[in-house]
């Protein structure tokens, strides 16, 4: 039994390292066939240019996109919860606001690269921008139909109990789409990142994107490598705490978490 | 919605109250810009309608489209034949599951984007890198719906299959692939989205790159650095955004009426 259970243990430690292993190998076997570190730097000395980044700016780069994510990040939630509470308070915003953002949203943010460059010049206010503008429409969408889908019953039962507007907005509304704000809350973060990463390397001068097109500069492609790696492993933190969020918002509720 | 106030919209308002919102913010952005020093520096919607009908009636916007358009086709065509089968392998063997995610989830999380530079190293900046990027970012929304859809196919349906006699063939074609296209043509719908966005920054990317060391205008992001740097055409920019914008739209419109007609059992 004891052998049995072991057994299962090693057996899931073991099994999720075997993709890994595949893919570090089969990198090495190509960097080794290829024997050019330019073409394709090994992972060896992709792991010895990470751990010389991080004695260099790599910190710094990072500290930079992380701030650039949280101001436009925070701006562009905030701007799509407000747009969503705004459009599901009154018929006549809700007309006027829902073609506008089903205008836009087709719109990527990248398309707005150039006229950022143009209007807010190379720097930082580019990516802020495009993360700003990113991160409002998977949001606003997903709260809209989280308070849509909020039993009016529940709303009915506040108001004949005398809640105020206010009381019903925030002891009712809220708290019911509140999973659905999570899950538009992440959406928003994935896009987010993506063009995070597309502002620093088009139109930044500053941050990890950025960094990455520089290091391509002097040709060390080890450290482009790197950097991308880096990248991958930001964008993957993000959205596990995002994803650990939405577990947390969506357990008190089961009608609700389920749904989103 | 009880949120909601009474009064309820007049008639049609759903209609006209969003166009009479556009055109007054239309007109009054042209008369404020024309009015001010900025004309030429922002662009002004009469300035946009010209350049549209200009650059239409040219064709420069239609050889760019049609440059990135095929990049995107092929890169999403790519990114079906590798997510598919993966993602089908994925979802019926769970030790498969278990071995791959770890590394698919690592892979997924670097941005298509930040290959640009090695995808030039690889594959030059004549439009291979950017169909790299789109390929890399549309494999994903594959693998991860087409995952899913095996994994939630009936197991009833497989069983009663098995048990009239379906050999593992017939299984995966008549009861596996019907069952899992509903999903699978969601995965499409987002994996081609993605492959739009990616074509353009990607474009933009090698734009950028290989600016002032000879033009060649491949696609719409190409097309779009040289609007910017060499002509400085804001009117035109816009134009182009705008595009983008519509062809986005125009391919989603197009997906779901496709799903409705070769998937009619799919409810969306």
């Amino acid at each position: 039994m004891t052998d049995m259970q072991s057994m299962r243990r090693i057996r899931n430690l073991v099994e999720p390292l075997l993709g890994l292993a595949l893919v570090l190998a089969m990198w090495h076997i190509t960097s080794r066939h290829v024997a050019n570190a330019t073409l394709v730097p090994p992972p060896a000395l992709v792991w010895k240019a990470f751990v010389a980044m991080l004695d260099d700016n790599l910190p710094q780069d990072i500290l930079a996109s992380l701030l650039h994510l949280a101001v436009g990040y925070s701006l562009g939630v905030s701007c799509g919860l407000a747009l969503a509470l705004l459009a599901a308070s009154s018929r006549w915003l809700d007309a006027v606001i829902d073609p506008f953002a089903e205008f836009l949203r087709p719109i990527s943010p990248i398309a707005w690269i150039p006229l950022a460059i143009l209007f807010l010049g190379v720097g930082r206010a580019v990516p802020i921008f495009l993360i700003f503008y990113a991160s409002i429409f998977p949001i606003f969408v997903s709260t809209l139909a989280g308070i849509r889908r909020v039993d009016p019953s529940l709303v009915s039962a506040a108001q004949s109990l005398g809640a105020s507007r206010l009381i019903v907005v925030r002891n009712v509304i809220l708290p019911a789409a509140l999973p659905a704000v999570v899950a538009g809350a992440r959406l928003s973060l994935g896009v987010a990142w993506m063009s995070l990463v597309a502002g620093e390397i088009v139109g930044g001068d500053a941050g990890i994107g950025w960094r990455i097109l520089w290091y391509q500069e002097f040709f060390q492609m080890d450290r482009v490598m790197a950097g991308i790696l880096v990248v991958g492993v930001l964008g993957f933190a993000a959205d596990t705490a995002l994803r650990l969020l939405q577990k947390h918002a969506g357990r008190w509720n089961p009608a609700q978490g389920n749904l989103t | 919605m009880s949120l909601q106030s009474a009064h309820a919209l007049p008639r049609g308002a759903r209609w006209w109250l969003p166009l009479l919102v556009l055109v007054v913010l239309l007109l009054v952005w042209e008369v404020a810009v024309r009015r001010s020093a900025a004309q030429g520096l922002v662009p002004l919607p009469s300035g946009v309608l010209a350049s549209a009908v200009k650059l239409t009636a040219n064709g420069v916007i239609i050889d760019a489209m049609s440059g990135s358009l095929a990049r995107v086709l092929i890169g999403f065509a790519f990114g079906a034949l590798v997510g598919i089968p993966l993602g089908l392998l994925i979802g019926i063997l769970p030790v498969m599951d278990r071995a791959l995610r770890p590394v698919l989830d690592a892979l997924r999380s670097i941005a298509p984007i930040a290959w640009i530079p090695m995808a030039i190293l690889w594959l030059g900046v004549r439009g291979d890198a950017a169909l790299f990027v789109v390929a890399y970012g549309a494999v994903f929304p594959f693998i991860v719906n087409t995952s899913q859809a095996a994994r939630l196919i009936d197991r009833r349906l497989l069983a009663a299959a098995r048990a009239l006699g379906a050999g593992p063939w017939i299984l995966l074609r008549s009861v596996m692939l019907p069952g899992s296209m509903p999903l699978i043509f969601t995965g499409a719908r987002i994996a081609l989205a993605f492959a739009w966005a990616s074509i353009v920054a990607a474009e933009l990317a090698i734009g950028i790159k290989i600016q002032g060391q000879g033009r060649s205008v491949a696609g719409i992001g190409q097309l779009m650095v040289e609007t910017l740097y060499v002509q400085r055409d804001v009117d035109a920019l816009v134009f182009y955004m705008l595009t983008i914008g519509l062809v986005s739209l125009l391919i989603d419109a197009g997906l779901r009426w496709l799903q409705q007609r070769l998937l009619p059992w799919s409810q969306h």
